[in-house]
């Protein structure tokens, strides 16, 4: 059998292939019995396949041969001392054998084939499979690669945002600071105006004294240019001027405390002090709506960054600011508990629904209109926190207020 | 691919029933079987589950003996018609000398009889058949039905095919013999050139056709 013939359900069957499996004594036993002769059974080349002699044998007939058939020509013969039709029944009945057996190994070689070709099958598509696995591990790892650069990138641009939200909050101060140095700087412009027409009056009074004129002529000219008044009124100006440059020096001092946001020096610093410079600096923002209510204990000095700190109670004072529509109430308390100070901060705001409550400190969330903020205030603030190793928690009521409470462990410097 | 055994001086030759389930491809054999008058005409042996579908193939062994003493052997099977079978088609259809593609003439078949025939596009280029040169043609059985394609419109599809189209109603006879005459024409053109029918066996291919269909073995000039 060639190899081809090997691999094929429908090769030609061969005598000893459709034999195989058929208990063949008792086949030949029965053909001994039926026949009453020696059988022999031979393939299509006359070798003998299978014989059965019989002891005692008397030839009654003579020795014929007749074929055996398989699907249309002779595959074999079987060979007897028997009449030729007893001998043609008896070929009749292994042809039996022959085509059910031919049928049972066409079927069960078609399986195995099958069998073996779906295997193959199978094994391709794994390895194909496998191929793709690596193919998608490989994208899988630039992938990944690829979220890890992107990752980076979106950090610094938040890191960008970040600061960018510090400056915003005090960007918002610009315009009310302005307007609080633009005032007193007009009154004193006014007034020095009014001092510079004083100053005319005077330059008259001193020529008329050196030209040596009566003192009655000076008495005249005295009340003619109401110097009493202006001794006067030179007194108001001074005064109010002075008080006027004090009022932008103040604010400036605060400022130039509150400004160092970029300054990364840590100090000790008295938490109070810090709230005052906060609340007075952003005063002229809020003051038209919001009450500010200041109890501070005595706490001590600690540790941290004032500037930062500073941005965080200007950010909170701000929302409390945002919170409120009209006229509202912000009272800030300071004190101790434990060993940790505690800030808290009560807003008689519109307060925040609890839905948005979980979501606050997420970057971007923002309840505000477009333009009104990009909703990094809290999160800012949550870092700030987070990096002086406090805590920030927020509780609020909607249409009742809003509690927020900052602890800060109180830590010194180590020297 | 006809199997030339010099020791036996026997040709075996492979036919393929092919076509989408419930086409009739096993009807086609059995009414070959009742038709056919060749000489050598051998059981149906059929592999089918209880509900009448064939399981595995359905095989009809037929021959006849040319004048110079070649056995011609023909092998007609058919395929499982159902799509899982497919390893049991591709390895029934493995080394096949030609093929009918039996297709269902009733409308609604005519997606199955497209899937079938895709099928059989397919299978053929897997077991390595040349599907351009592989002798075939088309049958459109059950013609005695109701909702059926038209013929024009089947002439008109297979129009630009290179294939011959016949007509059937298998159950009682009509058109398989002229099939299997299509196929025969066209199998003895593929084998002749290398079997050498004409010059060695001094086999026409009406003789050829003739054995097998009538039995007729008279000479024709």
């Amino acid at each position: 059998m060639s190899i081809e013939q090997a691999l094929s359900f429908d090769h030609e069957f061969t005598l000893q292939e459709l034999l195989t499996g058929v208990n063949s004594s008792k086949l030949l036993q029965a053909l001994l019995t039926n026949l009453d002769s020696p059988v022999r059974i031979l393939d299509t080349h006359d070798k003998c396949l299978f014989d059965i002699e019989l002891d005692q044998f008397e030839e009654k007939h003579p020795l014929k041969k007749t074929p055996l058939y398989g699907e249309l020509e002779p595959i074999g013969y079987i060979e007897a001392y028997a009449p030729l039709p007893s001998l043609q029944s008896a070929a009749q009945l292994i042809q039996l054998i022959l085509y059910s057996n031919s049928r049972y190994l066409m079927a069960s070689d078609l399986h195995i084939k099958t069998q073996r070709d779906d295997y193959e099958e199978l094994q391709r598509r794994n390895a194909a499979l496998e191929t793709s696995k690596v193919k998608y591990k490989k994208l899988a790892e630039s992938l990944d690669l690829r979220v890890k650069q992107q990752v980076k990138v979106i950090e610094t641009a938040q890191l960008k945002l970040y600061e960018n939200e510090k400056l915003a909050s005090i960007g918002r101060l610009a315009a009310g600071i302005a307007h609080e140095i633009n005032n007193p700087i007009g009154f004193i412009r006014s007034n020095l105006t009014s001092t510079e027409s004083y100053l005319n009056a005077l330059t008259k009074l001193d020529a008329a004294l050196k030209t040596g004129a009566t003192n009655s002529y000076i008495l005249k000219l005295w009340e003619e240019e109401e110097l009493n008044y202006m001794l006067e009124d030179l007194e108001d100006i001074l005064k109010e001027s002075i008080d006027g440059i004090d009022r932008v020096a103040a604010i400036v001092k605060d400022l130039k405390s509150f400004s160092r946001v970029n300054d990364a020096d840590e100090e000790d610093a008295d938490i109070n002090e810090i709230i005052r410079q906060t609340v007075h600096i952003c005063a002229p923002q809020v003051q038209n709506k919001l009450e500010v209510i200041l109890d501070l204990a005595d706490i001590p000095l600690i540790f941290c960054h004032p500037a930062e700190l500073g941005q965080v109670f200007l950010s909170l004072l701000l929302n409390a600011a945002d919170a409120i529509a009209e006229k509202g109430k912000v009272k800030i308390t300071t004190g101790i508990n434990e060993s940790n100070i505690c800030i808290e901060m009560r807003d008689t705001g519109c307060g925040i629904s609890e839905s948005d409550l979980s979501h606050i400190f997420d970057p971007f969330f923002t309840t505000k209109d477009v333009g009104q903020g990009i909703g990094l205030g809290l999160t800012v603030c949550l870092n700030i926190i987070k990096a002086h190793k406090g805590s920030l928690n927020i509780i609020s009521k909607l249409d009742k207020g809003t509690l927020v409470t900052i602890c800060l462990p109180i830590q010194h410097k180590k020297y | 691919m006809a199997i030339h055994d010099e020791d036996s001086n026997k040709l075996t030759i492979k036919l393929v029933y092919y076509g989408p389930a419930m086409s009739g491809k096993t009807t086609n054999i059995m009414r070959l079987h009742d038709l056919l008058n060749t000489d050598l005409k051998g059981e149906i042996m059929m592999m089918e589950t209880t509900n009448d579908r064939t399981l595995f193939f359905d095989l009809l062994p037929l021959g006849f003996t040319t004048s110079s003493g070649l056995l011609v052997k023909f092998k007609v099977y058919t395929v499982p018609g159902q799509v899982v079978h497919d390893s049991t088609r591709k390895a029934v259809l493995s080394r096949a000398d030609g093929v009918v593609f039996v297709a269902d003439s009733q409308l609604s078949q005519s997606i199955n009889n497209g899937q079938s025939f895709e099928n059989l596009e397919a299978n053929a280029n897997r077991v390595g058949l040349d599907f351009d040169s592989l002798p075939l043609v088309i049958q459109y059985n059950k013609r005695d039905l109701t909702d059926i394609i038209s013929e024009t419109e089947v002439q008109q599809r297979w129009q630009q095919a290179p294939w011959p189209v016949t007509f059937s109603n298998a159950i009682n006879g009509s058109g398989v013999v002229e099939t299997l005459q299509a196929l025969l024409s066209q199998v003895y053109n593929q084998l002749n050139t290398e079997f050498k029918f004409l010059d060695q066996h001094n086999l026409t291919q009406t003789e050829f056709i003739n054995q097998l269909i009538t039995g007729d073995i008279s000479h024709q000039t």
